[in-house]
């Protein structure tokens, strides 16, 4: 899957799970652009990721992920 | 010596001149010294504990981190968490955990009872064993290498400031700036010493004013109508956030002074709209830590269950937060009481957030309002069981009366207390509002006007002067 089939099913993810039909996605996006990403929805969008792109995140990855663009290439690196 | 005693108004002082005549490589090892101090002025037994904390921590961390033991981490941070948590458990929760324990033996038929243990617990092992064992997580997690120096170790866990009662800080934030150049600053120490300033008003005059009027109520609640119970109710969450509050904007504020930049732990939290959003603003650092180590873990794992296995992570997360807060039933309900609200809230966001937005209420200022209003009950009725009654049956006593006898005046000891109360929560009120509605609008403490600066700063220490308590008082988070 390329990058830009990555980000059109991560961003239909986001726009669902946070409730904005106009989320845009960019590389160092962060739960404080967003306004209903919390520690709440965070593990929803979490599960709906796997759930997308068949396969399981590690605890430490989810740790780590400090912007959109490490979630992307996180993503990329799983489904290759 | 607590921040509010008058031994402390010497120490800083002289810690901070000391402090900054050191060479700038050696300042934080006059820190480590420093604390130890501080601390053992305390209590010098409980100073070997801490010390114990801080060796296992130390040599845990070593080994987490190192390649030779790599098969064995998971066993390596069981243990160092366990071992980090023996004296917590011992001090905090043994009592508890042998009265349960007899209570059901007794019931089964059987009388067998451990010896009751009567020690006074160590003032900061609940905020020190946090930062301990968080430390730890984070070099398992490989946040963070474990730190070969000792003394950086020893002396985030005692850094004074934070000891006694936080904020929960992490080893990523402090460890770096131990290490790194603690220069003088005019600005940071300005800012460090507004903060200070803020915090012993809202500690001295706000929270202990109200503490006089809220104990002699929940003190004698037998005797008082549901009226002056109900206003007892609305008053002590002010009380625990000038507390509290006011406490951790002293220890921000002294750390600020010697330019360490440590975490927010308040964040004008009667000013949310909603309990989840209320608990981001309160008592930040203890809620971050919970939401780190407790509920993502909690909550990775359940994931499958989706909004339930976010729900039992809520609910067995405060239920945490209950028992990290006291070793009673009233605590561990409170905090259930906290998971349940979330709980509620999570399970009906979508539907409340569609129906915010279809008439456009989250535009509305009345609807903020009624929401931060609503906000405030909950969290002031959930209160009653959490540190304003001592027991489960005493805070449901409370409830029926507000509700079936509400009726004769209100309680007060003279009216000059009334005044002075209302005066300092309004002052309180006045600046969160402003700060939180109408930022870098009119500043007083940093005017650009320095007699506005100065006339701030003189009426704000007249207050502290004229109608602070300095007798002792209480300080709420001491017990934890």
């Amino acid at each position: 899957m390329d990058k830009e089939a990555i980000i059109d099913k991560l961003t239909n993810i986001f726009r669902d799970v946070f409730q904005d039909p106009e989320i845009l996605l960019n590389n160092e996006m962060t739960a404080n652009d967003v306004g209903s990403w919390d520690s709440l929805s965070h593990m929803l969008m979490i599960e709906q990721v796997e759930t997308a792109f068949s396969f399981k995140f590690k605890l430490k990855e989810i740790n780590k992920l400090k912007n959109v663009g490490v979630l992307i290439e996180l993503i990329e690196s799983k489904v290759v | 010596m607590i921040f509010t005693s008058f031994n402390f108004l010497i120490f800083f002082p002289i810690v901070i001149i000391i402090f900054f005549l050191f060479p700038q490589k050696y300042r934080w090892h006059f820190l480590l010294f420093a604390s130890y101090f501080f601390y053992i002025n305390l209590k010098p037994v409980y100073a070997l504990l801490l010390a114990g904390v801080t060796l296992i921590t130390y040599i845990f961390t070593r080994l987490i981190d190192n390649p030779k033991f790599a098969n064995h981490k998971k066993s390596l941070l069981v243990v160092n968490i366990i071992l980090a948590l023996l004296p917590l458990f011992f001090f905090k929760y043994y009592n508890f955990v042998n009265q349960s324990v007899f209570t059901f033996l007794d019931y089964m038929g059987i009388r067998w009872q451990l010896p009751q243990i009567n020690f006074i617990l160590p003032i900061g092992i609940s905020f020190y064993t946090f930062m301990a064992l968080g430390y730890s997580i984070d070099v398992y997690n490989e946040e963070i290498h474990a730190e070969k120096s000792f003394g950086i170790v020893a002396l985030f866990l005692s850094f004074f400031p934070l000891v006694l009662s936080g904020p929960i800080e992490r080893a990523p934030n402090m460890f770096p700036q131990f290490k790194g150049r603690l220069l003088f600053n005019y600005y940071k120490i300005i800012k460090g010493l507004q903060w200070i300033l803020w915090g012993y008003f809202m500690k001295l005059v706000v929270a202990d004013r109200i503490a006089i009027y809220v104990h002699a109520i929940f003190t004698n609640i037998s005797n008082h109508n549901g009226k002056s119970l109900f206003v007892g109710t609305l008053l002590y969450p002010i009380q625990v956030y000038a507390d509290l509050g006011g406490y951790s904007l002293i220890a921000i504020g002294c750390a600020k002074v010697m330019g360490i930049e440590v975490m927010q732990n308040f964040n004008r939290p009667f000013f949310a709209t909603s309990m989840s959003e209320f608990w981001r603003r309160w008592h930040i650092s203890l809620i971050s830590w919970l939401t780190d180590y407790i509920y993502t873990p909690l909550a990775f794992n359940l994931r499958r269950y989706k909004i339930w296995g976010i729900v039992i992570a809520l609910l067995l997360t405060f239920f945490l937060s209950g028992l990290w807060h006291g070793a009673t039933i009233t605590f561990m309900v409170w905090g259930t009481i906290q998971g349940i609200f979330l709980s509620i809230e999570a399970l009906t966001n979508k539907r409340k957030k569609n129906f915010v937005k279809k008439y456009k209420l989250h535009q509305r200022g009345w609807y903020l309002f009624i929401c931060s209003l609503f906000t405030y009950f909950l969290f002031a009725f959930s209160e009653i069981f959490g540190g304003a009654t001592e027991s489960v049956s005493q805070g449901f006593l409370v409830i029926k009366k507000i509700f079936t006898n509400f009726s004769g005046p209100i309680w007060y000891e003279n009216p000059s207390m009334i005044l002075i109360s209302l005066s300092a929560i309004f002052i309180l009120f006045f600046v969160e509002l402003k700060t939180e509605y109408f930022p870098g609008k009119f500043s007083f403490f940093n005017n650009e006007n320095w007699v506005v600066r100065f006339l701030s700063y003189g009426f704000l220490i007249t207050i502290i002067l004229l109608i602070g308590v300095f007798d002792g008082g209480q300080f709420i988070y001491f017990q934890f």
